[in-house]
């Protein structure tokens, strides 16, 4: 079947392809030159490249376009004869052989190529559609959660391309060029032994003349290359002052007998334990500067000599300025006496002053507590006073209560004496009377225990009356109703009646719920059901132990042919079917449920099975009557035994 | 017995049980059901038949009347095993415990 549904479809797009390759040759012919004398058959041109004998051409008339058709009904040596389908607007022209012999060659590769471009469709469509999932999955939440959750695959390609979207955002070159240098192994830092802080020794008081000023800035401003500096130098100073030491009384000589030396042209220098106020720091170092520039000055022997007469002045001044300075220190040391005096006064006045005060203070405090002791006691006092009135009232009204209380208690005791006094003389008075009251009781005793007994006989043949009230009930309810009817309150009824009575209770526990919950069949009822169980039993009655359907299907069939066995003369005997039910059928006619439901209940196999439901029934029935009698039974009973 | 309890004081007689057959119906219940899965199963063997004739056998009428045979057999050999059971309850699995 597939075979030839792929040569047709195949034969049929060979045909649609023909037309085609006619229509292009025709119009090469009328654009180009005609030629003249050879018509080309349609379809034939297709057969040359698939390798087919060309048909004959034929010589003639040069054809139009709507006269090709028409030549093809031309009987054509090798291509079969097929129902021509497109002859352009010319009538069908009964065996049309163009076109559809050649085709046979190109179906082999049709389906191939079909189904080549409907993978290569399928294949672009899916990625496409994959394509487009993965970018509106990236647009729209709910369209990421349905692909990522159904298309295979689809969380992994979205998960990619959410990652790339992430990485361009946040580039990870960021990260790296922020960790340390250190981590990384490179550009380590070293710290040169000069830099930083060094340890020094504390200078002494001349050595201070040789630091140099430098050394004093704090060691943040510096660079390191002058803080060495600074410490050299002052090492170099330290060198120099320990040198100088010494050497200044030599220096002194020197320079004393170089002055001799010079003679008249170099000038001597200042003698600094000469001058007056030696002992002063700052004129020693004055004497020392104005050295310094006389001995630089007698370095040279002409400067000596021109400057002689400015440094002659020079030491003048500097006698001036030590004068002056002796005349400071003299007045200074006055100003001092006279503030130190002047102090002195102020703190014995100030002190004077503190002591006034503290008196005054002292006695104002004694005079405010010597009141404040008045007041207190004041308060004491009354206080005291207060509370001593109080206990004497309270006192008083104690005595007041005990005297109402030994009041109260006497009126009491004599209220008593005299209730007392008068119950004796009622009680007196009543025994007089109590003792013709007993005999009166006991005459009302008999009366009651006659009327009790009476009383029991009433209720008893109550009882029984209603018992058979009930009784009655109920039968004309079970027995005489057309149609089951269930009579549960008609026994609800003769149970609360008969509640002591064992019998009775016995009797409606023999009845099967099921019976005065739904109700008992009437006789015709039970007839007409067994009319129905009759029919369908005896086409079960021909079955063999274990049928199968064709078993039931010949019994249901054969058994329409038998005869039925008629009871008008007599009963009928034996153990088959037919005798059962027509034995059955007389006895229920007569009445007699109790037979009949024996006769069936007697039955087996299928008939047996089929009747089940009807013998059941007819048991009920035989119950529910079989209590009814018993329970009326003992009613009668009872109202026998009243009497 | 669900709906008996429950049917305490009705007036009109109560109608006939649904769920259970009335044992003189039983038979012919089995013959209904019988017949419809003879219909059903031979209804569907036969057109697996056509199918598989019109799918792998050139459309033969063969796979046809194979699949209705098929069909009704099954139906029949079903049947035959319900009304087997029927008659003498089926025995399997049941245990006798020995004092």
């Amino acid at each position: 079947m597939l075979r030839t549904a792929i040569a047709r479809s195949g034969a049929r797009a060979g045909r649609s392809f023909v037309p085609r390759s006619q229509w292009q040759q025709f119009r090469r012919t009328l654009a180009d030159a005609p030629t003249p004398d050879r018509t080309v058959l349609p379809g034939s041109q297709s057969t040359t490249t698939a390798g087919v004998p060309q048909p004959p051409i034929l010589g003639g008339h040069p054809p139009a376009p709507h006269q090709a058709a028409a030549a093809a009904p031309m009987p054509v040596p090798r291509e079969p004869p097929a129902p021509s389908t497109n002859t352009g607007n010319l009538p069908p022209t009964g065996q049309g052989t163009a076109a559809t012999g050649p085709s046979s060659a190109l179906p082999p590769r049709k389906p191939r190529r079909r189904f080549r471009r409907f993978v290569l469709t399928m294949l672009i469509l899916t990625t496409l559609g994959y394509t487009g999932g993965v970018w509106f999955s990236l647009q729209n939440d709910n369209f990421h959660d349905f692909f990522t959750e159904y298309v295979p695959y689809g969380e992994d390609m979205v998960a990619y391309f959410e990652e790339r979207e992430f990485k361009k955002r946040f580039p990870v070159k960021d990260y790296e060029a922020k960790s340390w240098p250190q981590m990384r192994g490179e550009n380590k830092v070293t710290i040169g032994r000069q830099s930083g802080v060094g340890p020094k020794v504390a200078e002494t008081a001349d050595a201070g003349k040789a630091q140099p000023a430098k050394a004093q800035q704090s060691p943040g401003s510096a660079s390191p290359r002058e803080k060495t500096q600074a410490v050299e130098s002052a090492k170099q100073g330290k060198d120099a002052s320990k040198s100088t030491g010494p050497a200044a009384p030599r220096k002194d000589t020197e320079s004393s007998a170089r002055k001799s030396a010079s003679g008249s042209g170099s000038s001597s220098a200042v003698d600094h334990l000469g001058v007056a106020q030696a002992s002063e720091p700052v004129v020693q170092n004055l004497v020392s500067m104005v050295n310094g520039v006389i001995s630089a000055i007698n370095a040279s022997p002409e400067d000596a000599s021109r400057y002689a007469s400015t440094v002659q002045t020079m030491k003048d001044n500097v006698e001036k300025v030590i004068g002056e300075i002796g005349t400071m220190k003299q007045s200074a040391a006055h100003e001092t006496e006279g503030a130190l005096r002047n102090a002195h006064t102020e703190f014995d006045q100030a002190a004077k002053e503190l002591v006034r005060r503290l008196e005054q203070e002292m006695r104002a405090t004694e005079s405010k507590w010597r009141e404040e002791y008045e007041s207190e006691r004041e308060k004491l006092s009354t206080s005291y006073q207060n509370k001593l009135q109080a206990e004497l009232e309270a006192a008083q009204k104690v005595a007041d209560e005990k005297n109402k209380n030994a009041l109260l208690e006497q009126e009491i005791t004599l209220q008593k004496a005299y209730m007392k006094s008068v119950q004796d003389k009622v009680e007196e008075e009543r025994n007089g009377r109590l003792s013709k009251i007993d005999a009166l009781s006991e005459s009302v005793q008999d009366l009651e225990k006659l009327t009790g007994d009476w009383n029991e006989v009433v209720d008893a043949t109550l009882r029984t009356q209603h018992l058979q009230v009930a009784v009655e009930a109920v039968r004309a309810k079970v027995l005489e109703s057309d149609y089951p009817t269930p009579f549960l309150n008609e026994l609800v009824a003769l149970k609360e009646v008969s509640k002591h009575d064992d019998i009775v209770n016995a009797a409606i526990a023999s009845i099967n719920p099921l019976a005065y919950q739904r109700g008992i069949p009437s006789p015709a009822h039970l007839i007409d059901r067994f009319r129905r169980v009759a029919a369908e039993v005896r086409k079960a009655s021909l079955l063999p132990e274990d049928a199968g359907v064709a078993s039931h299907a010949a019994s249901a069939v054969l058994s329409r042919f038998m005869f039925q066995k008629k009871s008008e003369r007599g009963l009928p005997e034996g153990e088959d079917v037919e005798a059962t039910l027509a034995r059955t059928e007389v006895l229920l006619e007569e009445g007699d449920l109790d037979a009949a439901a024996r006769e069936m209940n007697g039955m087996k196999g299928w008939a047996g099975v089929l009747s089940r439901d009807w013998v059941g029934e007819c048991r009920r029935v035989l119950e529910v009557r079989q209590a009814v009698d018993v329970i009326a039974t003992e009613a009668r009973l009872q109202s026998l035994l009243v009497d | 017995m669900a709906d008996s309890t429950s049917a305490s004081t009705p007036a009109m007689p109560p109608p006939v049980r649904a769920n259970r057959p009335m044992s003189e119906a039983l038979l012919n219940e089995k013959w209904d059901h019988c017949l419809s899965t003879l219909l059903i199963r031979s209804t569907l063997g036969a057109s697996f038949g056509v199918i598989f004739s019109v799918l792998l056998f050139k459309r033969r009428a063969w796979p046809v009347w194979t699949g209705l045979g098929f069909g009704a057999g099954r139906a029949w050999e079903e049947c035959d095993s319900s009304f087997k059971r029927a008659s003498f309850p089926s025995r399997d699995g049941l245990r006798v415990m020995r004092p």
